[in-house]
């Protein structure tokens, strides 16, 4: 049996989600070749070489693969496909837009989003926005997955690095074409959509306290930045920044709620954060009762050994 | 944040199930079009502009509130562009006739969009509530003329309409009135007056007001007889339809309320205005009257609609709400698991869906009654029509304020505090007793005249109308219990009736007095009949053909049967006592 | 462009919270509010913006699924489409099958352009346009942000992880909707009311002689996982350690 693992790179970097979906990818069982496509992708290719549990890497190098667009990305891999019983992508943008147009090509049904796997042909995924979850089990020869990268941890470093070998590219002419890429400008990100949120209360005592103790954080952590009501009200934040039941409802990755007491109508706007962190000096405090992760102190000197603690 | 959602699967379940709308209009020519599949398009779709545009602004508008500036009024902060898009999309013109740009629709359709107006935005509801009414009266009454220039701009929403009756000496007498109308060479009148209370009366969101005016003509009878009814534009309106000149309309002050805060209730002064009479002279009370009818159910479903906005927003904080513990119970409850508060919130759903469903009866016969091509139907439905509508805007209006005191008490403090919303609603619902003719003046119409009305036929045929639904339940052994209390309710009902038409409770003081908990118990008794059909139909229908499962009718008959119903023995029981205790003490001893 | 068409998916509405049968064999949906699938709607509204435009003559829209899925349909008419079929089917077909009955069905009507929801707010599954977009073998842009014609060809916006991408495409193409592409329009009500006098045609899978047999088993259906209990950390540094193992730093 073997799998293969479509790449996510930006051309110059191996992502993170590689990683991860190499995780996923191991877990079918048998042999995993890990196909990096793209242009220039030399530098990729070796990182991609260096993960535990790669068989082979196989690198498609064109420039009609520069910006990762679904027909010559597709094609490549159709060209290739023959001997695989599974075809894994992590569900990056990349991977949701190229994999479908495999398992139609190859008259399979896509799995996407999985979240674990159970047996080669056995797979979890949520459904209905996460709130429920699926076990489906293929009936096709050739299984197609996307993987939900956050569900899976990323494989290490292994010991030898795998053979990297070429792979041709379809010749032809493509028909949609790239015109420009608009990397996002690292401001704030919004809240609404944010993967990291950094929350504030009362406790910070000052706007300018406010500002200056979750500024550089979530600058360092690429974070939009929340408010309690109490501090809205209390003026150290604008109420665009409330969160809660009648300001924004969030649901990031990760929610940091800093010297938040936990009140029911500040948890309706964030409890279904993947991972709620909170730090508050009051080791009764309700905010204690959901959070994942809990440390009890004074924020304003944890926050600055945490910033440390980042590196 | 609450939020409110339009109970479309309620009202279809009523409409397919209850009383199966598709074979009522099939009968009526005029409404062939209108088929469930298509009345429910149009719910979802009025559901959803209600939800997203006009139930954000229901608090915002309620805290702003109106205010004059330079003789103008300022609707809050979004209001008139709310009002724009609602005419643009042609809402306001749902059940106004083709001939003059309306959408046609029947009663029926228009009722329920008009719950969730109500629902969603009371005082927003009220501008294109009052300026119907104005164009229903015009286009029943006024001249051809009159109707061309002004009914296709007010149902296009370019226009607004506002009803001027009241004064400060004549509110429920409005043969006190004093406002003059004197002719004028060219046919018009001049308009002098003032009047107060005036809903709608001047605003911001569109270009002109069209005032119904009540006045007196100079040889005019005393009394009611002698009232006339005029069209006072707030600018005058050019052949081509333009408005032009302001016709000295101006408003005196704004009042400040105890709700509605989004309404501009004015002092309109009517300075020498140019008017045009509608309908003939001295008839304006009864071209106002024509529209009764209407406007009692609208102002009924006014109660029903902020009863049920409270009742989604109890409903949903107590599920989430975590006090206390049940018997047995190892973790902290949600409170709606405790008795009391299912109590309360059962209290508030009984009536609601038994309102609409009462509502939604009378709505039907108001289409029989216009569209109907048999004259013999037509009457029966005029006579019912008659009977249900002062009940219809008493009982919903005065079980809809109780049901939004309970709607606050179930949040407890934060009832009492303006987040939750739950204290708009009360004060919002506890006008709707009060104006559009208090209650206690529907309770005598009910009394005094609609019982006897038409040699009694109409009670008459109402009764038959419970009866043959106990008859039809008899078979249903899950339904026994409910039609036993509604069997109760109805001989309770049924003796009382008689005694106050012809026997020892007949004297004007006597039916005077038991009006108001006579209403009460004819009311209870409708929505007993109303429960145990519901009941039936879900029965019946176990999953109605689309799918839907309304929740919990037999439940709710239940509970309204065992916990509500037995209320009539003790109306029954209070009026059956007589009234020499409420007129024994003379005026002197207060 | 002559013909736009854009398949549209009934789901239980995205404001009522699912409920996860006992029996573990799925999301309940008896007596369940079912609406218009969000980007579905969205999909909608850009082909009736380009028709407003100038930029297309006729729009039909097309829904597979159960006799109430002709609500859906009705609320795309009174938007503006001018056309609906509906393939009438209880089964509720995979994405691989609904793309084979959609290519039979471009067959037909021969559209330019085909626009869809990038996904389903039931199923969240996010294959159809494109696996549609490989059976027609046409050129496909997903996730669109913007859509504006240029000349023969269409200029899409893409949301993507690091940003924005900006694709050209000749027709006839695919393109799937993304949240920010526009906000549908509330329906006007003499709209609604003329829906219902345009046509709107029935059919069944099998007319297209498409296999919908389905590919996956659904073994069970689930709640997720409760949150579980929190843990007391001591110290910022153990704070980050552990929210790194979890993938979130």
């Amino acid at each position: 049996m073997t799998t293969l693992l479509l790449a996510d790179h930006d051309q110059h970097t191996l992502s993170d989600a590689t990683a991860r979906a190499l995780t996923a990818a191991s877990a079918t069982g048998g042999t995993v070749h890990l196909l990096v496509a793209g242009h220039n992708i030399g530098a990729v290719a070796e990182a991609a070489a260096k993960l535990s549990g790669v068989g082979t890497v196989l690198v498609a190098d064109d420039p009609a693969l520069a910006h990762g667009l679904a027909e010559p990305v597709a094609a490549t891999i159709l060209e290739h496909a023959g001997d695989y019983d599974t075809i894994v992508a992590p569900a990056t943008a990349t991977g949701k837009d190229v994999l479908p147009r495999i398992a139609a090509r190859l008259d399979v049904m896509q799995i996407s989003d999985v979240t674990r796997i159970v047996a080669p042909d056995t797979f979890e995924r949520p459904i209905y926005a996460g709130n429920a979850v699926e076990t489906v089990k293929t009936s096709d020869k050739i299984r197609v997955l996307t993987v939900r990268t956050s569900a899976f941890s990323p494989a290490e470093a292994g010991d030898t690095p795998a053979e990297i070998k070429t792979v041709t590219v379809p010749q032809t002419s493509w028909r949609a074409r790239f015109e420009e890429e608009i990397v996002t400008k690292s401001d704030r990100p919004d809240l609404s959509s944010a993967k990291i949120v950094i929350s504030g209360g009362r406790a910070l005592g000052s706007a300018d306290r406010f500002r200056d103790t979750l500024g550089p954080l979530a600058e360092r952590l690429n974070a939009a930045i929340g408010a309690s009501r109490a501090a809205v009200d209390a003026g150290y934040a604008p109420n665009d920044l409330q969160v809660g039941q009648t300001g924004k409802v969030v649901a990031p990755d990760l929610y940091i709620a800093l010297g938040i007491s936990g009140a029911i109508q500040h948890l309706a706007g964030m409890k279904d954060s993947k991972i709620i962190v909170a730090i508050n000096k009051d080791e009764d405090a309700p905010i204690f009762q959901i959070a994942d992760y809990g440390l009890v102190g004074d924020l304003f000197q944890i926050v600055p050994e945490f910033e440390k603690a980042l590196g | 944040m609450p939020s409110y959602k339009a109970p479309v699967e309620d009202m279809m379940f009523l409409l397919r199930d209850v009383f199966r709308s598709d074979a009522v209009f099939a009968e009526m020519p005029a409404q062939t079009d209108t088929d469930c599949d298509t009345i429910e398009s149009v719910l979802e779709e009025a559901g959803r502009f209600c939800s997203e545009i006009l139930y954000p602004l229901n608090m915002t508008g309620d805290i702003e509130g109106c205010r004059l500036e330079n003789g103008k009024v300022i609707t809050p902060k979004g209001f008139a562009e709310a009002y724009k898009a609602f005419s643009e999309a042609g809402w306001g013109g749902l059940s106004a006739s083709p001939d003059y740009g309306g959408q046609g629709l029947p009663r029926t359709v228009q009722i329920l969009v008009d719950e969730m107006l109500s629902a969603s935005n009371l005082s927003f509801g009220l501008f294109p509530g009052l300026t119907r009414g104005a164009c229903e009266t015009i286009e029943a009454h006024a001249t051809e003329d009159l109707k061309n220039l002004y009914l296709p701009k007010m149902i296009a929403g370019i226009w607004t309409g506002a009803m001027a009756l009241t004064e400060s000496n004549a509110g429920s007498d409005l043969g006190l009135l004093k406002t003059s109308a004197k002719p004028r060479d060219d046919g018009s009148f001049t308009v002098t007056g003032t009047k107060i209370f005036i809903s709608s009366g001047d605003h911001d969101m569109a270009e002109n007001v069209i005032h119904l005016v009540l006045a007196r003509l100079p040889d005019a009878p005393a009394g009611t007889k002698g009232i006339s009814l005029f069209l006072c534009p707030k600018f005058l309106v050019s052949e081509e339809g333009t408005p032009g000149a302001p016709n000295n309309i101006s408003v005196g002050a704004l009042e400040h309320k105890m709700g509605i805060h989004a309404q501009p209730t004015c002092v309109m002064n009517y300075d020498g205005c140019q008017g045009w009479l509608v309908g003939a002279p001295h008839r304006g009370l009864a071209a106002m009257f024509t529209m009764m009818n209407a406007e009692r159910l609208f102002v009924g479903v006014q109660g029903l609609g902020v009863a049920d906005a409270s009742y989604q927003t109890a409903t949903t904080y107590a599920r989430e709400r975590l006090q206390g513990r049940t018997p047995g119970a190892t973790v902290t409850s949600p409170i709606i698991d405790h008795p009391d508060v299912r109590r309360m919130l059962l209290s508030m759903r009984a009536f609601t869906e038994a309102g609409r469903a009462l509502t939604l009866f009378t709505a039907l016969e108001m289409d029989r009654e216009k569209f109907h091509p048999d004259p013999e139907i037509r009457r029966a439905a005029t006579g019912l029509v008659a009977l249900l509508t002062p009940v219809i805007k008493a009982a919903l209006t005065d079980f809809g304020f109780e049901a939004t005191v309970l709607g606050q008490q179930v949040l407890g403090g934060h009832g009492y505090i303006r987040e939750w919303g739950q204290e708009q609603f009360v004060r919002d619902a506890r006008i709707a007793m009060i104006y559009e003719g208090t209650n206690g003046i529907q309770a005598q119409d009910l009394v005094l005249r609609k019982l006897t009305l038409d040699d009694g036929q109409p009670v008459v045929r109402l009764f038959g109308l419970i009866r043959k639904t106990l008859d039809e339940a008899e078979p249903v052994p899950a339904l026994a219990s409910v039609r036993h209390a509604v069997q109760n309710a109805l001989t309770h009902l049924e003796n009382i009736t008689k005694r106050l038409t012809s026997g020892d409770l007949s004297s004007a003081e006597e039916r005077n007095a038991a009006a108001v908990d006579y209403l009460r118990l004819f009311a209870l008794t409708c929505f007993g009949w109303l429960w145990l059909r519901m009941a039936h139909a879900q029965t019946e229908a176990g999953t109605s053909e689309n799918g839907t499962q309304p929740a919990g009718k037999l439940a709710t008959a239940q509970f309204f049967a065992d916990r509500i119903l037995p209320q009539t023995a003790s109306l029954a029981a209070q009026i059956g006592a007589g009234n020499a205790s409420v007129m024994a003490p003379d005026a002197g001893q207060f | 462009m002559k013909t736009i068409l854009v398949p549209v998916k009934m789901v239980l509405d995205a404001n009522v919270r699912p409920r996860v049968r006992a029996d573990e064999t799925g999301v309940d949906l008896t007596g369940m509010r079912l609406s218009i699938n969000p980007f579905c709607e969205i999909a909608v509204e850009e082909a009736v913006r380009l028709k407003e435009a100038g930029h297309a003559e006729d729009i039909v829209v097309v829904s597979i699924g159960p006799a109430k899925a002709q609500d859906t349909l009705r609320q795309a008419l009174a938007m503006g489409a001018d056309r609906a079929l509906h393939i009438q089917t209880d089964d509720s077909p995979e994405p691989l099958a609904i793309a084979k009955l959609l290519r039979a069905v471009v067959e037909q009507e021969k559209p330019d352009l085909v626009i869809l929801g990038k996904q389903a707010v039931d199923d969240d599954c996010n294959q159809t346009g494109q696996m549609l977009a490989s059976l027609l073998d046409w050129p496909q842009a997903t996730f669109a942000s913007t859509v504006s014609v240029d000349g023969d060809r269409l200029r899409v916006t893409r949301e993507i992880d690091a940003g924005l991408q900006i694709l050209s495409l000749p027709l006839p193409a695919v393109i799937t909707t993304d949240l920010r592409l526009n906000e549908p329009r509330h329906c006007a009500l003499p709209n609604i009311m003329k829906a219902r006098k345009k046509p709107l045609t029935v059919t069944s899978p099998s007319d297209y002689g498409v296999d919908t047999t389905r590919r996956l088993t659904i073994l069970s259906v689930r709640p997720p996982a409760g949150r579980k209990a929190g843990i007391r950390v001591s110290s910022a540094a153990e704070l980050v350690g552990d929210l790194r193992q979890a993938g979130v730093l």
